[in-house]
């Protein structure tokens, strides 16, 4: 199983943002939603989706509200905030950048 | 907007902390609460899917402390929980803390004290604008070992003239006349007061640049206009005196009485304002009789020159050391000028220095010494608190893993630690200064005139500032030093080990180190000041040439407007015969210098047939005692050959004069010096000519210029026979009365003669002596607080240390008593351990002492800086000190009861 250490570092922070960039998700439903997209390679562990969302809330980034969830509980939801959307693009362009790179020294070296 | 959005959150987090620590809960929860859902629709038993959640999941904990790293309020929030943390730690173990907070109280209480003295004294600026540049003019005599004295009106006019690094060169006198002391009588309402004066030019006062606060400067044509008239009847007063004398009231242009003449106030000078550490009080303009300003021997003027811009110091030295190639052709005159190359006792040379460098002069040395003494002190503190933190954090390595294996990262450890140093060392920063400004206040109020500067003394930003960065630097040290140990020791072992910590031979050896160097520099600081003690002592049981047991002496001095010699002398006698009459008086008599420190007089006095080395009919005689009474027996100065003055000499035509053994032996070398004859100026003493005095009597050479300077030669005349007197006389009366006792008298008698003259400066002859040493006695008190000190800190380390390994091998001695080992050799054993310990740090600070002794030898009287005997005594107080230390660990390990120990295992 992939372990959060794995990922590329910062990395974590992109999906992150960029699974709440449709619509704002409760904690769960982030790293649920990373799994199914990945296809099981990425599971995203508790001890490092809670913190990376406190840094990011702590950045301004994202921002949490309160919300009942479909089956009637309370969660807190995240969602970007305008400047968060920046950080997405950013680092977006940052990672086609870098994987575009690493995948030219991967196949022609 | 995103700062303050970020703001907010953390405004947010830190107070409304419960609430945000809840929603954290919460929300792990709720992620529980999914993975369980999750498990049991995947086929678990609710308990089953409860399980693997938890598994999953981990330490929660451990998230939350993370959660919390992440929102950066942390920093204020955790501080906040640590130091109530450490509070209750601190709380715990209070006999550490109070040995912490003690030590460290004392170090930077002494630190702060001393560098507020180093900085207020030797590096902070005088007080005038661009201070570097104003420099100060002395005379010297390398032949006669006269140095710092002053010039006479001929030189410094021909040095104004002939100067070209100067702006401004401007002179002032502390007397103006021979024996006045730089202190006037000054009638405001009833009662006299004696305050200290200086005499100035207007050149001096745009030399130093300062500005009266009220009122105006003199000018140019009010001072040293040098004729046969009075100076103009103005003053200015400084602006403490108004304060207190005149209650601050508009002043200027009122007339106040100065020795007896009505004097206008034409200007208040700033707060503050003074000249070469003076404590000047009121200023007057210079004046100086015609014939002193036409007299090259006459020296009189202090000089004070401002550079110009751009002039530097040395240039200026440079300039100077030209002049005094060819200074008398220049000048026109081959009498008495300077000369680079002294030769004749009257040859003098010039000397120019900085007036910082002046003013602090000789107290410099000692402020260094002292401030290394304190150098040396703050190391052993450092040296004590590190072994003493060590040792803590050794039986602490058992907390700090366990709460590593609960989640709490190294950082958090580390702020926490560091959060008790900050607090331990807040604690001892605030008490140290607290001590520090009681002890100044205290030091300056017990030793007014030992220090310079003391007016400008304070604690102020500069020492804050130092006194933070060391109590900043401790408390980082004390945070890593209490880590440290945790990281060499893994955590499983810590936690297996249990309180005794992971045992490390480097430990150790850092520990005894730390004693070692802790020993050594009390070695150090015990013989320095063992040394000043004894040079104190032997200040104190020198012989003075006088006995001065029971002796009471003051001074007056009669206002010289309306008084002339012959009507002192007769007041004078007035006052002398009055007070002889005082029952429990046994005699009284006055003269003008008060032995043992006065000022030198250097008197180019006549001899009859007798040319000096030098080819000339006159010697320079270094005091000049002009006494009243039946003087050598009542000061107790024994008379080596010939007779003292007797009640019949007083009427007899022919002068008489007494020599001490130095003049007798250095100008009549073996001869009898009875009836051989000299000739002193009679201007000096108010006589109206210069008359033959024959030699009648050799008394016993009393020290005159400070105990510890060899005396001079010295020169008796009976003030009786001439029925004259200088307008200042100490008067000494022999009695078993306290002065105490004495002054309601003394000041009554003296009043009914004559109401404006005051009675100063009463006290017994031993607090004169008390005065005459007070420097070397404060810094003998000093380093011998400081050596204290240092002791019973190496003793505390050496004690700490010992009882340390004691407690760690406490297993091993326990075996050894349960296999038989005798408790006298565990006695023996450990006390050995120490012991071994304070040697090497004796040895070492015998070698450091030897080679730093050398530096304060100046320092010494009668004593050599290698002292076997101080150092004998010192090695053995050590040695009992260390043997105390070590002995209490000693006697506690061989009480050790093996049946408990090994149970405890």
């Amino acid at each position: 199983m992939a372990k959060p250490t794995d990922l590329v570092q910062g990395t974590l922070d992109l999906l992150i943002l960029k699974t709440i960039s449709l619509e704002p998700k409760h904690g769960w439903a982030i790293a649920k939603r990373i799994q199914l997209v990945s296809q099981d390679a990425l599971q995203i562990q508790q001890g490092s989706l809670y913190p990376a969302l406190h840094r990011l809330e702590q950045q301004a980034w994202i921002e949490a509200e309160w919300r009942t969830t479909e089956t009637g509980r309370m969660a807190k939801f995240y969602s970007l905030t305008p400047s968060g959307r920046e950080q997405l693009e950013k680092e977006l362009a940052n990672w086609v950048r870098l994987s575009a790179a690493i995948n030219v020294v991967v196949q022609e070296a | 907007m995103r700062i303050l959005d970020k703001a907010r959150l953390r405004l947010r987090s830190l107070f409304r902390r419960r609430k945000v620590e809840f929603e954290l809960e919460a929300e792990l929860a709720f992620h529980l609460d999914q993975l369980i859902e999750e498990n049991i629709a995947s086929g678990m038993t609710p308990e089953a899917a409860r399980w693997a959640a938890r598994r999953t999941i981990g330490g929660a904990t451990q998230y939350k402390e993370e959660c919390r790293d992440m929102r950066s309020v942390n920093f204020v929030e955790d501080f906040v929980r640590d130091v109530r943390h450490t509070i209750r730690s601190l709380a715990k173990s209070l006999g550490f803390t109070a040995v912490v907070v003690t030590t460290l109280a004392l170090g930077f209480g002494v630190t702060t004290v001393i560098f507020t003295i180093v900085h207020g004294v030797l590096l902070r600026p005088l007080d005038y604008p661009k201070p570097d540049q104003l420099m100060y003019l002395t005379a010297e005599s390398p032949v006669t070992g006269a140095t710092g004295t002053a010039l006479s009106a001929p030189e410094y006019l021909e040095f104004r003239q002939m100067n070209q690094s100067f702006a401004d060169v401007g002179a002032y006198s502390t007397g103006g006349a021979a024996y006045t002391t730089g202190e006037v009588n000054l009638t405001a309402g009833d009662r006299p007061l004696r305050v200290r004066s200086i005499s100035v030019d207007a050149p001096l006062l745009k030399a130093l640049r300062i500005q009266p606060e009220h009122g105006r400067f003199f000018r140019d044509e009010e001072t040293a206009r040098w004729t046969g008239t009075l100076p103009p009847p103005i003053a200015m007063l400084s602006h403490e005196l108004w304060r207190t004398g005149f209650g601050g009231r508009p002043i200027i242009g009122q007339k106040v009485e100065i020795e007896g003449r009505p004097h206008e106030i034409v200007g208040i000078m700033p707060p503050g304002a003074d000249v070469m550490d003076h404590h000047t009080q009121i200023w007057l303009p210079l004046w100086l009789h015609p014939n002193a300003a036409r007299q090259r021997e006459a020296h009189v003027l202090y000089v004070v020159a401002r550079r110009k811009d751009g002039a530097s110091a040395e240039a200026a030295q440079a300039e100077l050391s030209a002049f005094l190639e060819n200074w008398g052709d220049r000048a026109g005159v081959t009498d008495h000028v300077p000369i680079k190359r002294p030769i004749r006792s009257i040859d003098h040379t010039l000397r120019l220095r900085t007036l910082q460098d002046a003013i602090v002069g000789n107290a410099s040395r000692a402020i260094w010494v002292l401030q290394a003494a304190v150098g040396f002190v703050l190391l052993i503190v450092c040296a004590n608190l590190t072994n003493l933190v060590m040792a803590r954090a050794g039986s602490r390595s058992r907390e700090f893993a366990l709460r590593t294996s609960l989640g709490a990262s190294r950082g958090r450890l580390l702020r926490q630690s560091i959060t008790e140093g900050v607090v331990m060392a807040g604690a001892g920063g605030i008490l140290g200064l607290w001590l520090a400004n009681a002890g100044l206040k205290m030091l300056i109020r017990a030793y007014p005139t030992s220090i310079p500067r003391t007016s400008d003394l304070r604690i102020d930003l500069p020492v804050l500032l130092v006194v933070l960065a060391i109590s900043t630097g401790t408390a980082l040290l004390f945070g890593f030093l209490s880590l440290g140990r945790t990281r060499s020791g893994s955590l499983a072992s810590a936690l297996k080990d249990g309180a005794r910590g992971v045992s490390s031979t480097l430990h150790d050896y850092t520990r005894r180190g730390l004693v070692i160097a802790q020993v050594a520099f009390a070695v150090m600081l015990v013989i320095g000041a063992g040394l000043l003690v004894q040079t104190v002592y032997n200040l104190t049981k020198i012989d003075a040439g006088f006995d001065r047991s029971r002796l009471v002496t003051f001074s007056m001095t009669m206002p010289m407007a309306n008084s002339n010699p012959d009507t002192r002398a007769q007041a004078y006698q007035r006052i002398l015969d009055r007070l002889r009459a005082i029952p429990g008086v046994l005699g009284t008599v006055a003269m003008s210098g008060l032995p043992p420190h006065r000022t030198p007089d250097a008197v180019a006095t006549p001899i009859e047939n007798h040319i000096s080395e030098d080819g000339r009919p006159s010697e320079i005689v270094d005091y000049y005692q002009f006494v009243m009474g039946d003087y050598f027996r009542t000061m107790g100065i024994p008379i080596v050959t010939g007779r003292g003055f007797e009640s019949t000499d007083n009427a007899s035509q022919g002068k008489l004069a007494i020599v001490n053994e130095t003049l007798a032996r250095r100008i009549w070398k073996g001869q009898n010096p009875i009836g051989k004859r000299l000739r002193p100026p009679g201007a000096s003493f108010g006589a109206t000519d210069d008359a033959w005095h024959t030699v009648i009597g050799v008394a016993k050479d009393v020290r005159q210029q400070g105990l510890e300077r060899q005396p001079g030669s010295e020169l008796y005349l009976s003030l009786d026979q001439h029925r004259v007197s200088p307008p200042s006389m100490n008067v000494v009366m022999r009695t078993t009365l306290p002065p105490t006792s004495l002054s309601a008298t003394i000041e009554r008698v003296v009043s009914e003669v004559d109401a404006s003259v005051p009675v100063v400066r009463l006290r017994d002859m031993d607090s004169v002596f008390a005065e005459s040493i007070r420097r070397p006695r404060l810094l003998a008190q000093l380093l011998g607080a400081f050596a204290t000190l240092a002791l019973v800190l190496s003793a505390i380390g050496t004690y700490g240390v010992l009882s340390y390994m004691v407690t760690e091998r406490r297993r091993e001695i326990g075996i050894r008593i349960a296999l038989g080992a005798v408790r006298s050799q565990v006695l023996t054993q450990i006390m050995k351990q120490g012991l071994q310990v304070t040697a090497a740090g004796i040895a070492i600070g015998l070698a450091g002492a030897l080679a730093l002794n050398r530096l304060i030898s100046s320092m010494l009287f009668g004593i050599q800086p290698t002292d076997t005997v101080t150092i004998a005594f010192v090695i053995a107080v050590i040695t009992v000190v260390a043997m105390v230390a070590s002995w209490l660990p000693a006697w506690r390990a061989s009480r050790v009861d093996p049946n408990i120990v090994l149970k405890n295992e």
